[in-house]
């Protein structure tokens, strides 16, 4: 029975559409406003952040500095209590900010945007192809996905900024900053970093070319991944080998504090001394991804962990085709880096990878 | 039908929401009396990583989703598993990009009649290869407590628990419902089929339209009188209930079946005519066999949705006749609004202008309608 319903079909969507776009239209308005009254604020907060002690200081000030660029609304829409309902919610997928907390990077006025990436910036690591250089280019790759025929829930400018309790050298407090493919989680206590997990990183399309530079994000994760398992003789990658397969990580978003209890794969402790030297190294791309102090620190206590470390894998051994999967899983660190058919490149693969801290995810704030 | 704008606006809102992570396997069952059917979605391509080759529909798959389900009372009595059908198709999961997708049809029955409102669901098709693979369970048709299957009601997620490593079975546990709790519902079902059913309706109205006005010259003249338009509304009303009754036992027994789409039409074609008819009298005096002739037509769109249900015999009796009591009450309560109205408006000259009104209006619809179902 069609009924009248013929002409809602119509006018339903087309009031969903309204109904959104009006939204953003107001929160841009608030935006503009509140940019004027705030320039002189940011100008002298920023100069006074680049002599800040160490990396909380200078990002709680940046963050600071952000808060006075913005509107009330803004601001309770920035900052949440810290409780684990809002530290915990984060996602790979683009799902907007209906996965995420915080502030969407397009409805942010160029003032704001500018104080909100200086956060991120102080916040990361600054290797290239690691730290912040990798967060832009998985932001770019959004907009490559967005005119591949991906569709507008991909694009640089659905990345959100968030703080779960408020930025304070003293207090605790979390920094939220993800959209697609791209989760980073940074947990400061009393004035330090105690949590650079979970993190989340993947990348579709795995390398592409804008101009005359090619970008390949992830492929020192891929690189240093394959050549720990490339180190490996043919009895020691049947060791590794895991029973079943992997279309996906196992520990992404809401997989908190979901580690096996029993360990996979083989004992790093079996291997020589130059394999245990590329497990380090494989950790590397992942690690380096937060503050260099932060990962010299994180790097040396994985490191001191090595001998009861185990690394395995699933699929193929060279990383290459779709469910090739390969995971670290320490006392500490567990990576997870995984190869999946492409969702807008079905044709290729792309790059899945979760890194989390058995004891430090969430500055280890929270049970599960 | 409602539902479709509810899926709709899912769908507006999933755009650009949701996207892709793998396809997770869908389990929808629907709770009969004496089993639980159940329609088991799964991705190619993950049921392909599983198997470790290309899907085939074939006596290995099969096995290989008997060897993977297993109902059981919560006691641990295992359940018969049968899989009625087996197809492949394409699909999608919000916006996951379009995949194909293995649908495997099953009948599951509890032995010696235990209960098929608790169970436990040991499940692990896909998730026992694929580590990372989800199955999605939810409940599609509960008829006793009232779900005649537009809702999706969910049961819970299977996957591997990393922690332990293990597959836990999914406990199924619905609610105790009743055959009264099936029915009313299947009331309220007929009540928004006339409220909603705006075609339905419009056939009815039109047809009143000129009820209560006497004939003359092949023309529509002035008012009856109460008694002779009483007579006569009450003389459709009830022919065409008569008529869609019929139908809607026949079609919903399945004793009668007709496509849908020329039923559609000629529904449409029964609102073009009485049109017609309120701006010249094409047949009257013989409204009433009129209403009664497309009465049968409309009952057949009835029947359609029951027919659809694939209910028992006991459940669909109920159903039939819950849900024309619901067609009822809902006419009863138009034709008690519009009664009044109808006998006062014809008392005066002006009414002419209201039945043509009606009528022209009406006649648009019905035109439109009909191009549009043809």
């Amino acid at each position: 029975m069609r009924t009248i319903h013929f002409s809602l079909i119509a006018i339903i969507p087309a009031m969903l559409l309204l109904s959104c776009s009006k939204k953003d239209a107001t929160t841009t308005t608030t935006t503009t406003d509140s940019t004027t009254t705030t320039v002189t604020t940011t100008s002298t907060a920023t100069t006074d952040c680049s002599s800040a002690a160490n990396t909380t200081a200078k990002v709680v000030c940046l963050a600071e500095a952000f808060e006075a660029t913005l509107s009330s609304s803004q601001l309770s829409s920035l900052i949440t209590s810290y409780s684990s309902t809002y530290a915990i919610r984060w996602s790979n997928l683009p799902c907007g900010i209906n996965c995420r907390n915080g502030l969407q990077y397009s409805s942010l006025s160029s003032t704001q945007l500018a104080a909100a990436k200086a956060i991120v910036v102080a916040a990361s690591g600054t290797a290239a192809n690691e730290g912040y250089d990798e967060i832009t280019q998985i932001m770019a790759a959004d907009d490559v996905l967005n005119t591949a025929g991906g569709g507008s829930g991909y694009g640089s400018g659905i990345y959100f900024i968030a703080f779960v309790g408020t930025p304070s050298t003293t207090g605790t407090w979390q920094l939220q900053f993800g959209g697609h493919h791209l989760a980073v989680n940074i947990t400061f206590s009393g004035g330090a970093v105690t949590g650079a997990t979970p993190h989340f990183e993947g990348i579709e399309p795995k390398s592409w070319t804008s101009g005359s530079t090619t970008y390949a994000p992830l492929a020192q994760e891929q690189a240093a991944m394959l050549a720990m398992l490339s180190s490996l003789s043919t009895s020691e990658l049947a060791s590794a080998q895991l029973s079943t397969k992997f279309s996906d990580v196992l520990l992404g978003p809401n997989e908190d504090g979901q580690f096996p209890t029993t360990k996979s794969g083989i004992a790093v402790s079996s291997l020589t001394t130059a394999q245990q030297a590329l497990v380090l190294a494989a950790m590397k791309p992942w690690v380096n991804d937060a503050d260099s102090a932060t990962a010299a620190s994180l790097l040396s206590t994985y490191s001191s962990e090595l001998s009861s470390t185990y690394i395995a894998y699933s699929g193929n051994a060279t990383l290459a085709t779709n469910a090739d999967y390969v995971r670290i899983d320490g006392p500490s660190v567990w990576i997870e880096f995984v190869c999946q058919t492409g969702v807008v490149y079905p044709s290729q693969i792309h790059y899945h990878s979760v890194y989390r801290d058995h004891k430090r995810d969430y500055g280890n704030n929270f049970t599960f | 039908m409602r539902y479709y704008f509810l899926l709709l606006i899912c769908c507006v809102c999933a755009l650009g929401a949701m996207a892709h992570p793998m396809p997770n396997s869908v389990i929808l069952l629907d709770i009969k009396s004496n089993g639980v059917a159940a329609e088991v979605q799964l991705p190619q391509s993950e049921l392909e990583l599983a198997l470790g080759h290309k899907v085939a529909l074939d006596p290995a798959l099969r096995a290989y989703l008997l060897a993977h389900i297993h109902p059981q009372s919560l006691e641990g009595k295992p359940w018969k598993v049968q899989i009625k059908e087996l197809h492949i198709q394409p699909a999608e999961q919000t916006a996951t990009g379009p995949y194909n997708e293995v649908t495997a049809t099953l009948w599951m029955e509890p032995a010696g009649g235990t209960s098929v409102r608790n169970f436990s669901l040991h499940y692990d098709a896909i998730i026992a290869e694929v580590s990372s693979h989800k199955a999605l369970v939810s409940v599609r048709q509960d008829w006793e407590r009232g779900n005649y299957g537009e809702q999706v009601v969910e049961v819970g997620v299977i996957k591997l628990d990393v922690k332990s490593s293990t597959i836990e079975p999914l406990i199924v546990s619905k609610e105790q419902g009743s055959l009264w709790w099936g029915c009313r519902s299947m009331v309220v079902l007929g009540m928004q089929h006339i409220a909603e059913g705006t075609d339905h309706l419009l056939f009815l109205l039109v047809l009143l339209l000129p009820a209560p006005l006497l004939v003359k010259q092949q023309r529509w003249d002035g008012y009856g009188g109460t008694r002779y338009s009483l007579l006569r509304l009450l003389q459709i009303v009830t022919a065409f209930t008569v008529g869609h009754s019929i139908t809607l036992l026949a079609g919903a027994s399945g004793w009668l079946r007709l496509p849908g789409q020329p039923v559609e039409v000629l529904i449409a074609v029964s609102i073009l005519v009485s049109a017609v008819h309120a701006l010249r009298p094409l047949f009257p005096g013989r409204e009433a066999w009129v209403a009664a002739g497309f009465g049968l037509i409309h009952g057949l769109a009835f029947a359609g949705t029951l027919a659809n249900l694939q209910l028992d015999a006991t459940r669909m009796g109920l159903s039939i006749l819950g849900f024309n009591v619901g067609i009822e009450l809902m006419q009863l309560i138009v034709i008690l609004l519009v009664m009044p109205w109808l006998i006062w408006l014809s008392r005066i000259p002006a009414y002419k202008y209201v039945r043509v009104a009606g009528a022209v209006l009406a006649g648009v619809a019905a035109t439109v309608w009909i191009t549009e179902r043809i």
